[in-house]
């Protein structure tokens, strides 16, 4: 018997948004709103339908209500139930409320916001394949039967409460908030690129509970895209966001928006990632630094 | 080579019949002979051997002409579903899956022959993996736990047997594994306590054999177990004729989160099984996690590699499992030869002396989240590696990633029973030295975890996928990229074969299979 340690070498490719909940959740309600809404009472202002920040996990907020209360007849939600177990129960749970990798539809922002499947079916023929959503090619009558189904977990849902996949910010809540700080100015390197009183301002009034510690932990590509620098045959230098890469093209947004993709072996280029330190980090933090740093970005309201 | 000689009287490799013999030899049905040694014109069960080396032979492409390799043919399922199986060839048909689906393809023209649909049903349809052959029949699992027995030549149905209770929570994405005339197929079920089974139906009767249990099933007392279920046998298996013994990886224990509730090492979950194919009585078992928290099953591939290790020849069992360790056992009693991490680990304390990883309950899903390597979707998957016998390098797509757990008593114990988050990840196809467990080369391939398999080639060729959807060629013995082509996201592992002189590699690039070849003309293995 030998034991064989080995030590890999982690090589910077450009970092992942992996992980990241997908872009059609909610974003934080004020608690005041959240409230109002539990008691059955009308926010004042239809922040209702104000958009919310993509960013944001549903799972540790509470559930948003649907916009416009919507009734199916039970022969469709039944009809809906198997088809949506087949299609979408092993990523989102049989009952919608999560599953293996796919989050809780009942807490997610567009269903909330969806009308008789006016969110949902457009979203469903395109899917988000770099997240790992397929699209989705129904019949008018299985998509209304899935969207029934949907909207019925999601009623039942919100009467019962909690979430199979429920964090709750008080969960998190376990962190030294001065051993945070230290750790945010001293071996955490966290100080090298944030400032509390800066791109930090307010980030615990932007995100909250399981939100906040993702974000903390890799916020994503999507949010702080690579830079790169590209050195063409011109002799021209060209700095711009990385759209995206694999191993043999690069593609850079220009300053319209367009895409321009380059051949690596064509270009000299550079790729600054500020996920890159955020992987790093992994790596070295322990759970007990994970949540003292949390205690301590969580007062930045 | 050394370890080549070895690998000859395991007899199993693919494409090693041409050699023996200046013709072509013809699959004409499937049967056991061919089944140990695989005809170069032929892909026969889902690894293309029993080894599960997925390592041909044929060596007409090369390192020097790879660069001319060109698209022959590509075939569209015309659905959503991506293609996750490998298919099969047999007489210059190739079968292949999606969920509910198989198409028997003629292998020349890409020609649709016929197309079986499993009528629609509500258990899970995440994948499937592909199908099997024995004789003139092709055995389809469904979705909803049947075996399904068709006539090769039309798609028609010889017989249906309902392989496991589809409404209780199973279903089934595997490409079964035929030894004589035992078809052995394995279903899923992570979202309810189930026990872990894999059935062994008789190939001419559809008739059950035996019940393999991995975790004991109602009304079994089994002490042993702690209460755990689940280890349920998705993966196919691979089978060594000499000693008689199938060896099949088994998944997580449930409830999948809630370790509190199963106390113990849960055999045999997450383990390797080595089983009698005629008896289904285990002859030895070597758990890769005990008492697995993180949904780590160890379902990979058990590659098969006869070659020497610390200078004496061994018959070995090779897994990289999803859990971020490669195991090297002695597959005649599943005695650890090497325990050693391919991937980035938080996980373990060590490892104890009989090879097995020790938990560190600090890294137990916890109420506030640990954040724990690899994260849920693993250091590797269902996506099949490879061994090449030349380097002595083992070949996987593996991924550095990490991800936050959490378990509180309201999550119950349940199915899931708690809540996990991937926060990053890094994909790689990584080659690791079998006999040290060093990593030799590492070559990125994107964001995440990659879906793709491998497949090396005895002329020093490694296919596989990348991440954002490129199908390439690496050099086996360094890893340096030879060849690519942009065919979508592969979903399956490449596989090789002969057909009319010609050498074929066939890839699925998301609902596509692709053709590719020399140009005709070109000088041919």
């Amino acid at each position: 018997m030998r034991i064989a340690w080995i030590s890999l070498v982690v090589l910077t490719v450009a970092a992942a948004v992996v992980g990241q909940e997908p872009g059609v959740q909610p974003a934080g309600r004020p608690a005041g709103q959240a409230k109002a809404a539990a008691k059955g009472q009308s926010p004042k202002n239809q922040a209702k339908t104000a958009p919310r920040d993509p960013t944001q996990s549903p799972a540790s907020q509470p559930v948003p209500r649907t916009v416009t209360p919507q009734v199916y007849p039970i022969e469709q939600i039944q009809a809906g139930a198997p088809r949506f177990v087949a299609q979408c129960g092993f990523c989102h749970g049989r009952d919608a409320a999560g599953g293996e990798t796919g989050p809780d539809l009942t807490r997610s922002d567009l269903v909330a916001q969806d009308q008789r499947g006016d969110k949902i079916g457009p979203f469903l023929r395109t899917g988000r394949p770099e997240r790992g959503m397929p699209a989705f090619n129904l019949s008018a009558m299985d998509l209304g039967a899935i969207v029934a189904f949907i909207h019925d977990q999601k009623t039942k849902s919100e009467a019962l409460g909690g979430g199979r996949r429920s964090v709750d910010a008080a969960d998190l809540a376990t962190g030294d908030i001065a051993a945070g700080r230290r750790y945010f100015n001293g071996a955490g390197r966290c100080a090298g690129c944030h400032s509390p009183t800066a791109d930090l301002a307010g980030i615990a009034t932007r995100y909250r509970g399981l939100a906040l510690l993702q974000r903390m932990l890799y916020p994503g590509r999507r949010q702080t895209p690579p830079k790169v620098t590209l050195s063409l045959s011109s002799g021209q230098t060209v700095t711009a966001p990385l759209a995206s890469e694999d191993e043999f093209t690069l593609v850079i947004l220009d300053p319209s928006g367009s895409r321009l993709t380059y051949e690596k072996s064509a270009v000299t280029y550079k790729i600054d990632d500020p996920m890159s330190a955020h992987f790093d980090q992994l790596g070295k933090y322990t759970d007990v630094d994970m949540h003292n740093v949390f205690a301590y970005l969580d007062t930045l309201k | 080579m050394k370890y080549t000689r070895a690998l000859l009287s395991l007899g199993v490799e693919i494409g090693l019949a041409v050699f023996a013999s200046t013709q072509w030899a013809s699959a004409q049905g499937v049967d056991l002979n061919k089944l140990l040694l695989p005809p170069a014109d032929s892909w026969l069960n889902y690894h293309g051997g029993y080894s599960g080396q997925r390592h041909t032979g044929l060596t007409g492409i090369t390192p020097e002409n790879i660069g001319k390799l060109q698209q022959v043919w590509r075939f569209q399922t015309g659905q959503n579903q991506q293609i996750k199986s490998s298919p099969i060839l047999v007489d210059g048909v190739l079968y292949i899956t999606t969920p509910d689906n198989i198409w028997a393809v003629d292998a020349r023209t890409a020609k649709e022959l016929w197309h079986y649909q499993n009528p629609p049903n509500d258990a899970f349809h995440i994948g499937h993996r592909g199908a099997a052959v024995y004789k003139d029949t092709v055995y389809l699992t469904t979705p909803d736990c049947h075996l399904i027995a068709l006539n090769a030549k039309d798609g028609t149905v010889k017989w249906n047997v309902v392989i496991a209770d589809s409404k209780r929570g199973y279903w089934s994405t595997n490409a079964p594994l035929i030894v004589r005339n035992h078809v052995l197929v394995g279903v899923s079920g992570d979202f309810d306590n189930l026990p872990g089974q894999l059935k062994s139906v008789d190939a001419d009767t559809g008739e059950t054999q035996w019940i393999f249990y991995s975790t004991p099933p109602p009304g079994v007392a089994q002490p042993d177990s702690g209460g755990a279920t689940g280890g349920q046998m998705w993966t196919t298996g691979t089978y060594d004729p000499d000693l008689n013994l199938v060896y099949v990886g088994t998944g997580n224990p449930t409830p999948v989160l809630n370790g509190a509730a199963r106390p113990g090492n849960n055999p045999w979950t997450c383990s390797i099984v080595a089983l009698n194919p005629d008896t289904g009585k285990q002859v030895w078992g070597f758990q890769a996690s005990p008492h697995d928290t993180h949904d780590w099953d160890a379902n990979e591939v058990p590659v098969l590699v006869d070659a020497s290790f610390d200078g004496q020849p061994r018959k070995m069992l090779m897994q990289a499992s999803r859990n971020g360790y490669f195991f090297v056992l002695d597959r005649t009693n599943g005695k650890s030869l090497l325990t050693a991490p391919f991937a980035t680990v938080n996980w373990a304390k060590g490892i104890d002396p009989e090879g097995h990883p020790i938990p560190d309950p600090a890294k137990y899903p916890s109420k506030d989240g640990v954040l724990v390597a690899p994260n849920e979707s693993g250091a590797t998957n269902f996506r099949p590696p490879s061994f090449d016998p030349k380097t002595g390098l083992f070949i996987v797509s593996a991924q550095d990633g990490y991800g936050i757990y959490f378990f509180k008593p309201e999550h119950g114990a349940y199915g899931w029973a708690g809540a996990d988050y991937a926060v990053a990840g890094k994909a790689f196809l990584r080659a690791i030295d079998y006999q040290t467990g060093r990593v030799v080369w590492n070559h990125p391939i994107g964001d995440g975890a990659g879906t793709a398999g491998v497949l090396t080639t005895e002329t020093g060729l490694t296919f596989s996928g990348d991440v954002p959807g490129n199908v390439m060629a690496l050099r086996s013995s360094d890893g340096t990229t030879l060849w690519h082509e942009a065919v979508g996201r592969m979903g399956n592992a490449p596989i090789m074969y002969v057909l009319d002189g010609r050498q074929y590699l066939i890839v699925g690039g998301g609902s596509s299979l692709y053709a590719f070849a020399l140009p005709q003309g070109e000088v041919q293995p």
